[in-house]
């Protein structure tokens, strides 16, 4: 290949990517534009309805409504203290439960007895609704944020622990081969080998568990609470406040992406071998 | 690709009796190695194999696909227990056994780690400082013109690269014997000749002493002291044929077009007794 031929060879290649990149982006914008003319189109069309009658607003509510509800809520400040007490709650038990769970799991790792003794136990506990237990913890810690906490850790635990645990046994035999050949103790393969490999399998469990995290929490909130978003939903639900309950539900849904969108951001730093891959 | 990296070619280029009394590095003798069938029963997969090989020597064992190569292979990385017979490791340190590094088709470079974490793992278990073992492996890195991917990850690799960056990790711990279990049969054919002549030429550099287990007659013949054939399973050593055409011509691709070449691998194919319309898989 001449030097020439080479040049405009790397040229197109720059410019492919670059092609590549606008091309994303542009696609960004418009993907967005798209959403945000799809949801303003549904408003738009609520309020129309709720105007001309064809929709009751005492049993879905109205966009108006619950903009008013929403700009109330914000200004007592019992929005934020609401979604505060539900945030902490979730992330604590969530926290404590998916690593907690996912040490345990890894942990197992060392004594196949053990991990063989307990598995149905487990695999009973992964199956039962958590919701299940909410009286039983209730009444254990009470209606304020513990039994929240505790609910949202049981709810993550046995989920990470599941994952964790399986995630060492997807571990391909010569890498830990090799560790032995290399002379390496059983807690070398362990730090060295098992737990990185393990990492992915526990990365996605905590995905998973920021959705199981705030099913137990709301659960719990409806069943006895003093504070939170889903005491919140559940006590205007019952005052037919329909409004209110959007404010609520919406205020949920952002809480979900942002954790979301933060457990993504750890992945990225916990995982750069696998950047670029997908 | 080039020939710059060509072995010089040995004074002695034929094994001499002199050579033949060299120190064994491993021995085996009369290994036997059978597995029990969930139904109880005994499956024998190594009938019996005796085999010597000598400080620096370059031998390579094929046999018929499903013979037990791999379990030879575990066996002679410690990683089994044979059920008779003895395994005799001597290093640099008579009283110590020899330390064994291995080389596998898949490279097993740990995705997590970086390259040179990579390179490093060996002598991290060995508890070799930090500031020593970067030193030690950017040296052999910058060697075989792969520093610039110290701090790339594995999957940014070319095969070739991944398995030249196996190679170095296997090297850096200066293992008394080498193991490669069919470390080129994941790569496309001229990547494999450059390799094989790379790797015979570097691993003569180190004065390493090397078991290469392969179905490929043409590889085995190619880079061999000696080529050892094994029968089908239950396998022992059928015939074993003193080779050493890399270290006399002083390449692998020379040795691949010598006249003998041939010879030798239309003889170890008739040792090997393959039905074309049997039952190999």
């Amino acid at each position: 290949m001449s030097e020439a031929q080479f040049y405009t060879h790397t040229i197109r290649a720059g410019s492919i990517k670059e092609n590549d990149e606008q091309r994303t982006r542009s696609s960004f914008i418009t993907d967005n534009l798209w959403r945000v003319t799809g949801i303003g189109l549904v408003v738009v069309l609520w309020q129309i309805g709720v105007m001309t009658d064809w929709i009751n607003p005492f049993l879905m509510g109205s966009p108006v409504g619950i903009a008013g509800e929403a700009w109330r809520l914000i200004q007592s400040g019992q929005l934020l203290n609401d979604t505060i007490a539900t945030v902490y709650a979730t992330v604590v038990g969530f926290l404590l439960g998916s690593i907690l769970g996912s040490i345990s799991g890894l942990l197992l790792w060392f004594s196949r007895t053990t991990a063989r003794i307990i598995d149905p136990f487990m695999v009973a506990l992964n199956g039962l609704p958590k919701i299940a237990l909410a009286p039983m913890i209730i009444i254990w810690f009470g209606s304020g944020m513990l039994s929240k906490i505790a609910l949202a850790f049981v709810a993550t635990f046995v989920v990470a622990l599941l994952s964790a645990y399986q995630g060492t046994h997807q571990i391909d035999r010569n890498l830990i081969n090799l560790m032995r050949s290399m002379g390496a103790s059983r807690r070398e393969v362990f730090t060295k080998v098992v737990a990185p490999a393990s990492l992915p399998w526990i990365i996605s469990a905590f995905r998973l568990n920021i959705g199981f995290a705030l099913i137990a929490e709301i659960g719990g909130e409806f069943i006895s609470s003093d504070r939170g978003l889903g005491r919140m939903i559940f006590v205007a639900g019952n005052l037919f406040n329909l409004n209110v309950v959007w404010v609520g539900v919406i205020t949920l849904m952002i809480v979900a992406i942002v954790l979301y969108v933060i457990v993504s951001q750890v992945e990225k730093r916990l995982l750069p071998w696998e950047q670029g891959q997908r | 690709m080039n020939s710059s990296i060509a072995v010089p070619i040995s004074p002695n280029a034929k094994l001499n009796d002199q050579e033949m009394l060299r120190q064994s590095v491993i021995s085996l003798s009369g290994v036997k190695k059978a597995f029990t069938s969930p139904s109880g029963e005994s499956i024998p997969v190594i009938e019996d194999i005796t085999l010597d090989i000598k400080q620096e020597e370059f031998i390579s064992i094929v046999g018929p696909s499903g013979c037990g190569k791999s379990t030879m292979f575990n066996i002679i990385a410690s990683l089994l227990e044979p059920s008779d017979g003895s395994i005799t490791l001597r290093g640099r340190d008579p009283a110590c056994g020899a330390r064994i590094g291995y080389m596998l088709q898949r490279d097993l470079l740990f995705p997590w780690r970086t390259i040179i974490d990579n390179v490093c793992l060996g002598l991290e278990i060995q508890g070799v400082a930090k500031a020593k073992r970067y030193a030690m492996a950017r040296e052999q890195l910058a060697r075989y013109g792969l520093a610039d991917f110290a701090d790339q990850y594995p999957s940014t690799l070319s095969g070739g690269m991944r398995q030249r960056v196996a190679l170095i990790r296997t090297l850096i711990t200066d293992p008394d014997l080498i193991l490669l279990d069919e470390p080129f049969s994941a790569l496309d054919y001229q990547t494999r000749l450059v390799l094989e002549e790379e790797i015979v030429s570097i691993l003569k550099e180190h004065h390493k002493t090397v078991v290469l287990i392969t179905h490929d007659i043409g590889e085995a013949i190619a880079m061999s002291d000696r080529v050892a054939v094994m029968t089908q399973r239950p396998t022992s050593v059928k015939k074993i044929y003193d080779v050493g055409l890399s270290r006399e011509l002083g390449s692998c691709l020379k040795a691949r077009s010598d006249t003998r070449y041939q010879r030798y691998f239309d003889s170890i194919w008739d040792d090997l007794d393959i039905q074309i319309s049997g039952a190999e898989q």
